[in-house]
Order: C-alpha cells, then structure tokens, then sequence
C-alpha cells in the first residue's frame, strides 16, 4: 500500500502561470486542462469499492459452496496495481533540465556583464561636444576610417556613405 | 591704481563699461600652470578671445589702460594714422578707394547676415549632436532593457521545478484512477454474478408457482363432471331465486 498512494505535491498554478513564456501558453493550458480533467476523474471515484454483503448471499443462494468459494477467491484476490513507467523518465528529464538551465544562466549572465560592459562604456564617455575624431574612433571604432587600405578619401568604400 | 585713477575721470568716462583684470580672458584653459600636464585635456573655450571693433584684442586695451586710461589706445590708433598719412609712409591713391568700398561692402554684409549665417551653421552643427546623442542614448536603452530582459528570463526558468511536479502529479493521478477503477471493476463482476444467482433461482421459483397454479387448475376444471356442473347449475339458480326474494323483500 506504500507504494499505491504516491503524494499529489500542491502545484502553486498562479505562480506557474506568472511563469509561463507567452510563446508556450498554449502548451501550459493543454497541460492544465488535462490535469484538471485527472483531477475531476480521480475525485468521482470512490476510494475503496463498497464491501459484499456475504450473510445475505449465503442465505440466498442455493448452490452449495458458490458463495464461500467466491467469498474465499474474492478476499484472496489481489488487484496489481498499475505498474509506474514514466516517473523515472520525468526525473531524467527535469535532471535534463536542471542541467541545460544552469547552462542557460550561465550564458544568459556572460551576456548581462557585457551588456553591463558596454553600459558603462557609454555612460563614461566623453560628451560629443568636446570629441575630437580620434576619440569619436576610440568610442566608436566601427567609425575608424582605414587611411592604410583607402588612401583615397572618403577612406571606406563608397557603398559605406 | 585703477581705483585711484577712476574718481578722477570725467562722468562721461565713468559711462563706459568697466575693463576687467587683465588674464581673466584666458583662464579657462590653464596649461603648464602647474608641473602636472592635464589629461584629459580641458575642453576648448566656446568663444575666442575678446576683440574690439572686431580687429584689435581687448588686452591690447587692459595693457594700455593704467598709463593712458580709456581713450589711450583710440589716441594711439589717430596719431600713428595721421603719422602715416602726413608723412607718406602710406600713400593715398585708388586702391584706398576700392579698399574703403570693399571695407564698407563687407562690413555691411557682416553686420547685417553675420548672425543669420551664424546661426545656420550652429543649427546645422546642432542637428549632428542631436542626432549622435539620440543615437547614444538609444543604445543606452536598448542595453538597459536587454539587461532586464535577461534577468527577467532568468526569473522565469526558475519555476520549471512547477512544471515537472505537475507531470508527475498527473501520473499519479493516473495510475490511482486505473487502481480504483480495477477494484471497482472486480467488485462489480462479484456482485453481478452473485445477484444473477439470486435472481435465477427467484425467477425459477415464481415460474414454479405459476405452472403449479396453472397446471392445479386445469385439473379442477377437467375434474367437474357433467353431472356436477347440472347440480352446480340447479343450485346457482335456486340461491338466485332466494336472492332475489330477498331483494325483493328489502326493495
């Protein structure tokens, strides 16, 4: 009976939905209507089905020993329960993602300390009013007009203007 | 010196602009002031320096002013132009006139569009700045919102923890139903065999009891003889006749 009556861990749905990437909302409601359709299947059923009533069948039935032989398979008779296949796999896969989303955070802040880099970057520049074009070049260097491959003014090639 | 030498001067002179300091011109941009070399270096001043009639620099005034006063540079500027002209160092001939009509075009066009071409070309100048400083400020924006953006993602896979429970939820959800619903499914085969018993042997006993009924009197109807049914007849219609005495009697 250990085994039969896994506990239903309380699933917070609000802090879920708050969660949810509007990209995959469709999915998350695909997900919650099934579990709100399990849930609705598991509440109509009763927990244990209603005992025999064997006294009266005994009295009633008149082939000798049908009811005891019944009686004596039915408590004998073991239901198996349903066998779990998929539990394990739902642990790999959140091990799965537990993994590729530390690998995710872990890009997501290299590109925050860059963005953060190149913030600062702008925040300390000078102000354009007292640039020359040499310091435009070194904030800016996709500005830098290349004097040694273009000799010739404009020093960029003309589709560039 | 300055202020012993102001009381004195007439009240025409006093309604002239007061001179500044001599250096305070130059002050914005301090180099080699000290041993230490700036960097970055101090900004360009918006202005140059300041000039009178356009031509000579106001320091040239500053300098003159404690032995001359006010009028010095002008008295100055008169007698070396008077020397020059009396003593021919600078002859007079039609070049003065085309200079002087070229002077006077000039300063005319200046006087009258300087400002106007100024301010195009500030505007013009303006319009670059502008434009640079949108540029950087809506890289600033851009990177700032990218910023959130990335933590906000990072926020959001915190909660994948919601989505494995409910699968697993789900599951277990499942397996409980099929569990409960075999049992049911037992229980319910028992019952329907048992109560199919119970039920054949009521059926066979009122089946009994109706053929018994059936077949008890067929034989009491094939039993009364002729004889019988005459005598049966007779004595109906003799308590009908006694009835309807009585009948009569109570009418």
């Amino acid at each position: 009976m250990a085994g039969r009556r896994a506990a239903l861990k309380a699933v917070d749905w609000a802090a879920f939905a708050e969660r949810v990437p509007p990209s995959q909302r469709a999915m998350f409601n695909a997900l919650k209507t099934r579990n709100d359709s399990l849930t609705a299947r598991l509440a109509a059923l009763p927990e244990k089905p209603p005992a025999i009533d064997w006294a009266f069948y005994k009295a009633h039935v008149a082939k000798a020993g049908m009811v005891d032989e019944f009686q004596k398979k039915f408590s004998a008779l073991k239901v198996p329960e349903p066998v779990d296949t998929q539990t394990a796999k739902i642990d790999a896969q959140e091990k799965e993602s537990a993994r590729s989303t530390a690998e995710y955070v872990q890009a997501s802040k290299a590109r925050i300390a860059q963005y953060e880099q190149q913030l600062q970057k702008l925040k300390n520049m000078i102000p354009f009013e007292q640039m020359t074009f040499e310091d435009l070049s070194e904030a800016f260097p996709e500005t830098k007009l290349h004097k040694e491959k273009y000799p010739y003014w404009p020093h960029k090639p003309i589709a560039d203007l | 010196l300055t202020r012993s030498l102001v009381p004195s001067a007439p009240a025409a002179l006093r309604a002239l602009p007061p001179p500044v300091a001599v250096g305070v011109l130059h002050t914005t941009r301090p180099l080699h002031t000290t041993q230490q070399s700036l960097a970055p270096l101090p900004p360009l001043p918006e202005k140059g320096g300041e000039v009178r009639h356009g031509l000579i620099p106001e320091e040239f005034f500053q300098f003159l002013y404690p032995k001359t006063g006010v009028t010095g540079p002008y008295m100055l500027g008169t007698g070396l132009l008077l020397y020059f002209l009396s003593k021919e160092i600078y002859v007079i001939n039609h070049e003065t006139v085309a200079a002087a009509c070229i002077l006077t075009v000039i300063i005319y066009g200046i006087k009258k569009f300087g400002a106007d071409v100024a301010a195009f070309a500030d505007k013009l100048n303006e319009e670059k700045m502008a434009a640079a400083v949108a540029m950087k400020n809506e890289a600033i924006q851009t990177l700032q919102t990218a910023i959130e953006e990335e933590k906000k993602e990072q926020w959001r896979v915190e909660g994948r923890s919601f989505l494995f429970d409910a699968k697993r939820n789900n599951i277990a959800m499942l397996l409980e139903t099929n569990y409960r619903e075999r049992l049911l499914m037992v229980y319910n085969e028992v019952k329907k065999r048992l109560d199919y018993q119970v039920a054949m042997q009521n059926l066979r006993r009122q089946k009994e009891q109706e053929h018994m009924i059936q077949w008890v009197e067929k034989n009491v109807v094939q039993s009364i003889t002729p004889q019988q049914q005459k005598e049966s007849i007779a004595k109906c219609i003799l308590d009908l006749k006694a009835l309807s005495k009585s009948a009569h009697a109570a009418v």
